[in-house]
């Protein structure tokens, strides 16, 4: 649009050809958004206001009863506050790591591409399979209880109340939390790559500068590097954000559809993945996920407020 | 700008209405005759009822693509062998197979809303009521009388799940299991033939060898719900129309099976470190496990040098002999590109001859009186002739079974092991499900 209005006053030669060449190139993935994106979103917001049936299509008008259903059931309390707590936990978590895993590779060290190629593995390994990999880690005879055992931290983890063969994927104290590490894990790499490009738009003047002015290493990062990846805060935590609130697939392979042990991993696209397939109720599962947008979207904008108005990019 | 958004909105409507009017196209069919929208070329039984002919499944000529799930390669062996007994008896008929992998329900849902699915596909028992309900599933009546095919060797268990509340048959079950007791036959030499002998056994076990437990137990109505039954208590009235999970006997019922894990007699199998409850038995971290058929197979791949045995389930204060069981069906989709093809498939692989052939294998258990018992599976077949539904009997029993099994388990790993939490929310979740 920005572009349409700006060729719009001197009609000049070519600028016609420009801009329809410039509206063909992006005829078909503009076709294909509208349709698969904001057509299923308007079509959901559309159906969620029905009873509606896979085969028969709507039965009867509802209004806001299913999001009235939504919101009195417990179980969907439940999973709200589990994806909020996930969110709230994981991002910053993973912020931090995936910072301190930039800042790292980002030094001269030798040997950095192996390390930036090490952090960065586990985010490209299926989800499911490094779930899977983690279940076997956690589970009560697995890895870490052993390592624990031989670490001879037992009594620290007694203390908190865990025995030594914890089950810590099918307890409902800490599932989530056990949920919450792996993804630590394996999200770090991708947010330390976000970091890395962001840190590398910082000029190295700027660096130089303060040395000069005597400052050291501890001081430069926090009053230079840190307040200058601003850009990139917002960006990880608006990615982060959106992600953790979507928590699904890492949720199911550890507590199965039913979010196991006693609702502590079922999350609110569990919860809608339930509606749909399990209670086979498309309208309700529509309004959940109007819902979540909701959510995701308010978020989104506390964020922006937070990291101040429109970032540099 | 304006002219942008009058775009926008001119395209989601055009998108909306072409959704919408895929979605009505499908709502027509429902009155159309059975087999209608077949193109088979051979009568479709709501034509020959006119004709007052019967219904010759040699007669039909066609494919019909078969819908299933695979949980293993034996699995697949035993189907492929089935199949091709069937191309000998029916060669006018080819079946192509269409393995569903990953979520059989959700896909099959998908495919239900696209208006296209196989012509034959499996129904499990769990979610067999809410297909009836939601019309994806075609009576099979009218092909059942024109056939004069024979239902009554069913179990009638078996069989009535997959009954609609109008009385008509959505399915014919092609196996059946029963939960039985299995058991480590070195640490148990006679199983017990009650309850009470089941706890003293279990309590001289306690502790022995590598033992985590005893028992390996589910904290969920799958396996709970028999012992709920043997101890005389019930979740619902006969007619399904009312909870008795309230009751006394129930009450009680719950909390002995609760008592189980908090005397250290039974464990889960997630907190013994497995998967389930047959891993558990095969790895000697529990002497006794109450599974179903499919124990046999996976004992065999798996674990073939731990020695077991399956008995009957344990009568309990009951007095009686009870057991529940676990069944699926082919089902023919109303909106099936071959209905007639597909029952041809049907009514062989659930017939006498194609369950010899399925249940042959040696994965799967008959859901017919008819067909011999394969070998080490007669716990499994003594069971069905008193067991009684363990899924699917009515809509929405996944929530009842959610409630009780979130209830349950947050009772033991609070070890508060109070029945009374349970009860409450397994009530509540019933009378939300009859309410529906």
């Amino acid at each position: 649009m920005a572009a349409a209005r700006r060729v719009q006053p001197p009609p000049r030669i070519g600028a016609r050809q420009e801009a329809i060449a410039g509206y063909a190139l992006i005829a078909i993935p503009m076709a294909l958004f509208l349709v698969l994106n904001i057509g299923s979103f308007l079509f959901a917001g559309y159906i969620s206001v029905f009873d509606w049936h896979i085969r028969r299509g709507p039965e009867e008008f509802l209004g806001i009863a299913n999001f009235q259903r939504a919101l009195g059931d417990p179980q969907f309390q439940t999973a709200i506050r589990n994806s909020v707590y996930y969110t709230v936990i994981w991002v910053p978590l993973t912020m931090a790591v995936g910072l301190f895993l930039a800042v790292v590779v980002n030094q001269k060290i030798r040997g950095q591409t192996f390390f930036r190629a090490a952090f960065y593995f586990p985010a490209i390994a299926s989800s499911a399979a490094i779930t899977t990999v983690w279940i076997f880690l956690m589970a009560p005879d697995g890895l870490f209880n052993e390592v624990r055992t031989a670490a001879g931290l037992n009594p620290l983890f007694q203390a908190l109340g865990y025995g030594p063969n914890h089950n810590w994927i099918g307890d409902h104290r800490t599932a989530m939390n056990t949920v919450i590490a792996l993804n630590v894990w394996t999200t770090s790499g991708t947010f330390m790559l976000f970091y890395l490009a962001s840190l590398q738009s910082i000029s190295k003047e700027v660096y130089e500068a303060a040395a000069i002015d005597g400052a050291d290493q501890w001081q430069a990062f926090w009053r230079i590097t840190f307040p200058l990846l601003r850009p990139g805060h917002f960006f990880v935590a608006t990615v982060g954000l959106i992600g953790g609130l979507q928590l699904f697939d890492q949720a199911v392979f550890a507590g199965g559809p039913n979010g196991d042990p006693a609702n502590a991993l079922m999350t609110v696209v569990l919860y809608l993945y339930n509606a749909m397939f399990i209670q086979i109720d498309p309208g309700y599962a529509a309004a959940i996920g109007i819902v979540l947008f909701v959510l995701i979207m308010s978020g989104t904008l506390i964020q922006r407020r937070l990291f101040g108005e429109s970032p540099a990019w | 700008m304006r002219r942008t958004l009058l775009a926008l909105w001119v395209t989601a409507s055009l998108v909306i209405a072409a959704c919408a009017g895929g979605d009505g196209a499908t709502t027509a069919p429902e009155s159309e005759p059975a087999g209608s929208p077949g193109t088979s070329p051979a009568a479709s039984p709501g034509e020959t009822a006119g004709g007052g002919g019967g219904f010759d499944p040699a007669s039909i000529t066609g494919t019909a693509t078969l819908g299933q799930w695979e949980s293993s390669p034996s699995e697949r062996d035993a189907l492929t062998s089935a199949l091709e007994e069937f191309a000998a008896a029916y060669p006018n008929v080819t079946v192509e197979q269409e393995t569903v992998a990953g979520d059989y329900r959700a896909q099959m849902i998908t495919r239900f809303g696209a208006g296209n699915p196989p012509d034959l596909f499996y129904v499990n028992a769990e979610y067999a009521k809410d297909w009836i309900d939601e019309g994806f599933l075609l009576p099979l009546d009218d092909y059942i009388a024109q056939q004069g095919f024979d239902t009554s060797a069913y179990f009638e268990d078996y069989l009535n799940i997959f009954k609609g509340d109008d009385g008509k048959i959505y399915g014919l079950p092609k196996d059946g299991n029963t939960i039985a007791m299995a058991y480590n036959t070195d640490l148990v030499q006679t199983p017990p033939a009650t309850i009470d002998e089941l706890v003293s056994l279990a309590e001289s076990l306690k502790g022995q060898g590598n033992l985590k437990a005893p028992l390996c137990l589910n904290p969920g109505l799958d396996r709970g719900l028999a012992f709920l039954y043997a101890q005389g208590g019930s979740l619902l009235s006969e007619d399904n129309s009312a909870s008795q999970i309230t009751t006394p006997e129930s009450t009680a019922a719950i909390q002995w099976y609760m008592d189980l894990f908090k005397n250290g007699l039974g464990m889960t199998a997630a907190d013994m470190g497995d998967g389930w409850c047959g891993e558990a038995l095969g790895k000697g971290d529990a002497a006794i496990v109450f599974e179903g058929g499919w124990l046999v197979g996976f004992m065999k791949d798996s674990f073939p040098d731990t020695p077991y045995a399956l008995a009957e389930m344990p009568v309990g204060s009951s007095g009686e002999k009870v057991t529940i069981s676990y069944t699926a069906a082919y089902g023919i989709g109303v909106d099936s590109a071959n209905p007639d093809p597909a029952w041809v498939v049907a009514q062989y692989l659930a017939g006498p001859e194609g369950m010899a052939a399925w249940t042959g294998g040696g994965i799967a258990v008959p859901s017919r009186s008819d067909v011999p018992v394969p070998e080490g599976f007669d716990a499994i077949v003594a069971g069905a002739e008193y067991s009684r539904p363990g899924s699917g009997f009515i809509r929405g029993y996944n929530d009842v079974q959610k409630a009780f099994q979130d209830a349950f388990t947050l009772e033991i790993q609070n070890q508060s092991f109070s029945a009374d939490p349970v009860v409450a929310a397994t009530d509540a979740a019933i009378q939300s499900a009859l309410s529906r």
